[in-house]
């Protein structure tokens, strides 16, 4: 059956994408940020991702982190976490791949 | 238990039952949709679930050929059947509006083809165009005339749900979604290699 055969062609190069090196699960991302009530504000979030050069889509509390849905000023899609209390740009990722991390920072906690 | 149906009727309740079927399909985009329009649900919020839905149609979509051929076509099982092909459509539509999202969501042509080769973007394109030739002759009179090239041709199908798993997982990076939804193939798959092993035997042993 030749299509049959194309079909498994098609997937050979997908699934050795799955071979390829593991990114981290965004959804997981600790910024051991510690109690709430010492959290700066959501908004100055906002600001952070301003002075990136960031049109945010959508901010909100992810776990212990700030998650920030924005685009870049050349248009990429990208989603950012920050620490709640220092404010720091923690990780960047781009459609599930990680383009940035701070000096030092484990996404694991 | 069943009542007795004229057969002038029959093909009656089977359009109102099809007609039911596809509104029942519908809710879920239409939904999506009023979010949308109202506002209350950005795009980007749109994709998931549209292309979770879309995966899961695929699923069922593939799933009763194999249980049939093990179980034997029960009265589930044929109707399940019978509604495949709708399931299949559904699937590919359902596919069409993640992408209407993802455009919506995107805004503009250029950060589109900016990350088309990235790959957990090119497995979702890939997916989406290998559903369109399944799609696009899922009407009887194409399925007469391509035959037995028909069925070949749904098998592209496969290659979508895998790609669209790849997909998924390379934007999300949790396996547990992508496993859940392979899983009852691949147990559908062994039990139907089960009994056409059987049936092999069987018709060696009596040769």
């Amino acid at each position: 059956m030749p299509i049959a055969r194309l079909s498994l062609l098609a997937l050979a190069p997908a699934l050795a994408l799955l071979a390829a090196p593991a990114a981290h699960a965004d959804g997981n991302v600790r910024c051991n940020a510690g109690p709430q009530d010492k959290w700066k504000p959501l908004k100055q979030v906002h600001k952070q991702a301003f002075l990136e050069g960031w049109t945010v889509q959508k901010a909100q509390v992810e776990g212990d982190c700030y998650e920030v849905y924005a685009r870049t000023e050349s248009g990429q899609a990208i989603e950012a976490f920050f620490h709640p209390v220092t404010l720091q740009k923690l990780i960047v990722y781009r459609r599930g791949r990680e383009i940035f991390r701070a000096p030092g920072f484990k996404p694991e906690g | 238990m069943c009542p007795v149906i004229s057969p002038v009727m029959r093909p009656v309740i089977r359009k109102a039952g099809r007609s039911l079927l596809w509104l029942l399909l519908a809710v879920p985009a239409a939904l999506m949709l009023a979010g949308l329009m109202r506002g209350t649900t950005p795009a980007m919020d749109l994709l998931h679930p549209s292309g979770e839905l879309s995966v899961r149609l695929m699923l069922l979509a593939l799933l009763p050929g194999p249980l049939a051929e093990f179980f034997g076509a029960n009265r589930f099982l044929r109707g399940w059947l019978a509604i495949r092909r709708n399931l299949g459509v559904a699937a590919f539509a359902y596919a069409m509006l993640h992408l209407a999202f993802y455009v919506v969501d995107m805004g503009a042509l250029a950060p589109m083809v900016d990350e088309f080769a990235l790959p957990p973007i090119w497995t979702g394109w890939l997916a989406l165009a290998l559903m369109v030739p399944p799609a696009a002759v899922s009407f009887d009179a194409a399925m007469r005339a391509l035959g037995r090239r028909w069925k070949a041709l749904q098998r592209l199908v496969y290659a979508a749900f895998a790609l669209g798993l790849v997909h998924w997982l390379l934007l999300d990076w949790h396996w547990q979604p992508a496993a859940v939804h392979l899983a009852p193939l691949v147990i559908a798959w062994a039990l139907r290699r089960h009994s056409r092993g059987r049936g092999r035997n069987l018709a060696r042993s009596t040769t």
